[in-house]
């Protein structure tokens, strides 16, 4: 068990140092890439808050999409490889034509479209949360 | 470096004497070396500065484009009077300066697409701009490649929409290092949709606000010719669409500027050719998987370690822009 600051409090305050002083004293090129690396830290921070559960929901809605059980794994990277063996099995799915029409189409964009928001709420919120307001009229 | 690009210069233009100076590195340019500098050019005692741009090669990509095929083209879209920057001199060599790279002019102007979408100077360009671009657009479509001796540009075969999605799909296969099951919904979406392509143009291949210099009145030039082909013209009206090139003003589909059937009407107009809006919708789908494609690819670039970037790295995390948008695009009625 680490102490206080945790990952997040870390990765937070170092992306608020590139942001206030880092991007506000260059310009050019340097000034854009120091955003880039702000932007990729408040990713990481958000990545570490809620993959565990991302994942584990993904798998979870792939095994029932793909009609099979629950894998039984407990370790973050046993989950991760099982939601890859699991998109690998859908992929083969849709390339074969099955998700090509009928009730099983809807079940996988459903599943699809909720796998892909969950990235967005990681890599780039507010691009989800334009795209939702769009939606929603 | 300025010392061996002035010697080239002074060979390839026959100066007695070249010095170059303010020679920097410019914003930009994910997959490509940008930089200003202003070289003072000698003939016959008279002397002259020119303000130049250099493109070059930074190192090995995965998408692999020539300098010498981006020259040509521009200097054919030069001759024909589309407004481009006019260029000069081009070296295969890479003793020269590392990598293969070229000269061009280097032309006054904003190129930053999201100060065009908001900053108030840029009011009359918002409102120019997209009848503006459909009219280039379709100057762009009517060069004459084989006159222009560029014939060596990718072909279209058989079928241009249907070789462009098989050369897409096979990067991807080769590229992608993870699953993405809303690609291989598009791709059933597209493969089920290929138009016939009756025209057969030169294509632009990267036709959007962030490959154009503009003033406060609207274009001056359109930039970044690598990704130049022969194929359907409707490509390049599809590829001004993707959501990525909306930099946020998503209720304005053509670049954050405009609404499709107003694009669609100025094209028409400029070039006597009706936009069928199903074919136009199939090449919008196929740009949008065809940038997230890009971005994946521009991942591996850092991940193998050929040009270590951190902006390149972050833009493997922007795949999921892309999907959710073919997933919204697929899913409309």
């Amino acid at each position: 068990m680490q102490d206080r600051p945790t990952a997040i409090e870390l990765l937070e305050a170092a992306a608020d140092f590139v942001e206030r002083e880092i991007v506000t004293a260059t310009s050019g090129r340097v000034q854009f890439q120091s955003r880039v690396v702000a932007n990729v830290m408040r990713i990481v921070a958000r990545e570490v808050a809620s993959e565990d559960s991302m994942v584990r929901a993904e798998v979870r809605a792939l095994a029932d999409l793909l009609g099979r059980e629950h894998p039984h794994v407990h370790s973050l990277a046993d989950v991760s490889k099982a939601a890859t063996a699991l998109n690998e099995e859908l992929s083969k799915r849709i390339r074969a034509g099955d998700a090509d029409s009928g009730s099983w189409r809807t079940d996988v964009l459903k599943v699809v479209r909720a796998a892909v928001e969950d990235k967005l709420r990681v890599a780039n919120p507010r691009y989800l949360e334009a795209d939702l307001a769009i939606r929603g009229g | 470096m300025s010392d061996r690009l002035a010697r080239f210069i002074a060979a390839e233009g026959g100066f007695s004497a070249v010095s170059i100076a303010n020679m920097h590195r410019m914003a930009g340019g994910a997959s490509r070396e940008i930089w200003a500098l202003d070289a003072t050019l000698e003939k016959d005692g008279i002397r002259e500065t020119r303000a130049l741009v250099l493109r070059r090669d930074p190192g090995q990509h995965k998408i692999d484009t020539s300098r010498r095929a981006e020259f040509m083209v521009l200097r054919a879209a030069h001759r024909e009077r589309v407004p481009v920057p006019e260029v000069f001199w081009l070296s295969d060599n890479p003793e020269v300066l590392g990598a293969p790279f070229f000269l061009m002019e280097r032309v006054d102007g904003e190129t930053i697409a999201r100060r065009l979408l908001r900053d108030p100077e840029y009011a009359t360009a918002r409102k120019e701009m997209p009848a503006q671009l459909a009219t280039i657009l379709a100057k762009i479509h009517r060069i004459d490649a084989a006159a222009h001796d560029l014939d060596f540009l990718p072909p279209p075969g058989e079928n241009a929409a249907l070789t462009e999605v098989r050369r897409y799909e096979e990067s991807f296969r080769r590229l992608a290092l993870e699953p993405h099951p809303a690609f291989e919904l598009a791709f059933r979406w597209l493969l089920a949709r290929v138009p016939r392509t009756p025209r057969k143009t030169l294509v632009h291949g990267d036709y959007r606000i962030g490959n154009v210099i503009f003033g406060p009145e609207g274009v001056r030039s359109i930039l970044d010719w690598e990704l130049a082909h022969l194929g359907d013209p409707m490509e390049d009206v599809g590829w001004m669409c993707v959501r990525a090139w909306r930099f946020g003003n998503d209720r304005m589909p053509v670049g954050g500027l405009g609404r499709r059937e107003d694009f669609f009407a100025a094209y028409e107009r400029a070039s006597g050719v009706q936009v069928d809006p199903a074919a136009a919708r199939f090449w919008e789908v196929f740009g949008n998987l065809r940038w997230g494609i890009i971005t994946i690819s521009q991942a591996r670039t850092h991940l193998d370690g050929n040009v270590k970037s951190v902006e390149l790295a972050s833009i493997g995390r922007r795949t999921a822009e892309t999907e959710l948008e073919l997933l919204n695009l697929i899913e409309l009625p």
